[in-house]
């Protein structure tokens, strides 16, 4: 099975602004210049476990997986 | 404690200070990862739960609601409420207060942002080098491992070159304030205040407040681009800030950014004279700076603990924790969990997932400078590998009697060739 690909989503409420989740994924996460709250940039598609492992080392636990909607039968 | 709970495992003892001075008492820490649940440790008039293993630290830090940072003090002993309140820094505070000033100096710190400094570090770098190798070597403390992050961070904060000693100065004084030992006479720098509401309980804070105070003034008159004038901004921008809490950060960042990195440097130091083989892996795939980078980091765990105190009753390890609880973090000890890491005694530079807390647990007082301590081991690595230094150890390190930071006074080294 090829790698599934996830949705990552930020909590700015909860965003200390620690930046791992740029330093882990810089094409998918970005801090702001002002604010310093991370962002996702571009498709903000992962691959899981690489999700999981921004997710697992967010310290302000502001990163979530949006779990793809399933379509009703 | 809660009066409910049966008689606890009780830890062996680790708070002593003295049980640091040849170095981290390893044996006592794995033996109480290997016991069920929490031990508990009498400490004082009370005591602590001692959270040893890897993954119970980071349940510990990643969950501030329960575990507060608030309440009572960080440290092992308590702080009486007016001392507290004089002596809270970000590192003393919860959501919301914290997220609201680690963001006002978050900037400053983030991946990309930290990378512009590599030039200047790398000039540092390369004459404390140059110094150190034409010297034939000396007390690597005193000719590297604290100069480097001290410069580092006052250039940050815009602080003047010819200021530079004077901090210095005023910074290892703080320093020398973690261990039992206190040379300075109360009222050193004109201090008046009570020592018990200074942090440190050191005279030397007073001078850095006054010091931070006296920048605050400058940069507000004058503004330039650096750190102070970024906190001075978001002090008269709507009050973002508090003038206690510039104080308070001022204070922090001259400190953590001396003490912290300075400690990695000088284990790291030790740790390539004593495993000249995996410096040469280093040597022969620079690849391996990073990971090297992060086992030195791991391997010194520069702050051996901190603490938290229980917002409510709640349970850990299956044991039960009641509000009002000290609950400490030993990152000594989980840099060191079985469970955690293969081998987790050996020095290995190519070591990957190394999740290591010598930055904190994982949650959101994880270090604000951990990208800046990566770059300054990192340039180091880079700088000595062009140079083909092979250190040698000069004689046993003095090191401090500390059961917080994992200082080193002073390490004879010599900038040897290939062995």
């Amino acid at each position: 099975m090829s790698a599934e690909l996830v949705r990552v989503a930020v909590d700015s409420e909860r965003c200390i602004g620690g930046g791992q989740c740029e330093m882990l994924e810089p094409e998918i996460f970005l801090l702001d210049e002002d604010e310093v709250i991370s962002s996702v940039i571009g498709s903000g598609a992962l691959s899981r476990p690489r999700a999981d492992v921004v997710v697992h080392r967010c310290p302000g636990a502001a990163v979530s997986i949006v779990e793809p909607q399933r379509p009703s039968e | 404690m809660s009066p409910s709970a049966s008689t606890p495992t009780l830890a062996p003892e680790i708070a002593d200070p003295r049980l640091y001075l040849d170095s981290i008492p390893h044996e006592r820490f794995t033996q109480i990862r290997s016991m069920p649940g929490l031990a508990w440790h009498p400490y004082e008039d009370n005591g602590f739960w001692a959270v040893t293993r890897h993954a119970d630290v980071r349940a510990v830090s990643r969950n501030p609601k329960v575990f507060s940072s608030a309440i009572g003090h960080t440290n092992l002993w308590d702080l009486e409420a007016d001392a507290l309140e004089a002596r809270r820094s970000l590192i003393d505070t919860d959501a919301p207060d914290h997220t609201r000033l680690r963001r006002m100096v978050a900037g400053a710190f983030t991946p990309k942002n930290i990378r512009r400094w590599e030039e200047a570090v790398r000039e540092i770098t390369v004459e404390l080098l140059d110094e150190f190798m034409v010297r034939g070597g000396g007390d690597w403390v005193d000719m590297v491992a604290a100069p480097l992050p001290i410069r580092v961070i006052l250039s940050m904060l815009g602080v003047p070159v010819a200021d530079a000693d004077y901090l210095v100065e005023l910074s290892n004084y703080l320093v020398e304030g973690t261990s039992d030992t206190q040379s300075l006479p109360p009222d050193a720098f004109g201090n008046t205040t009570e020592l018990r509401l200074l942090p440190f309980n050191s005279p030397a804070s007073h001078a850095l407040f006054e010091y931070g105070d006296e920048m605050r003034s400058m940069r507000r008159a004058e503004p330039c681009d650096d750190l102070v004038t970024h906190l001075v901004k978001a002090e008269a921008d709507g009050g973002r800030i508090s003038r206690h809490e510039y104080r308070h950060l001022f204070h922090l960042l001259v400190f953590a950014g001396n003490e912290t990195t300075r400690t990695a440097i000088s284990h790291g130091a030790m740790a390539l004279a004593a495993h000249p083989d995996q410096w040469q892996r280093v040597l022969d795939d620079p690849g391996l700076v990073e990971p090297a980078t992060e086992e030195i980091i791991r391997w010194a765990t520069p702050v051996l603990h901190m603490r938290r105190t229980a917002a409510t009753d709640c349970e850990l390890a299956g044991t039960a924790i009641a509000a009002g609880d000290k609950v400490v973090m030993w990152y000594a000890s989980a840099n060191r969990d079985e469970a955690a890491y293969a081998d987790p005694f050996r020095f290995d530079v190519g070591r990957g997932d190394n999740e290591h807390f010598a930055f904190g647990g994982g949650g959101p007082h994880l270090c604000l400078g951990a990208f800046l301590a990566r770059l300054e081991v990192s340039v180091l690595l880079q700088e000595m590998a062009a140079r083909r230094m092979f250190l040698e150890q000069r004689g046993e390190p003095v090191r401090m009697a500390s059961n917080f930071v994992h200082g080193v006074l002073s390490v004879e080294m010599a900038p040897g060739g290939k062995p």
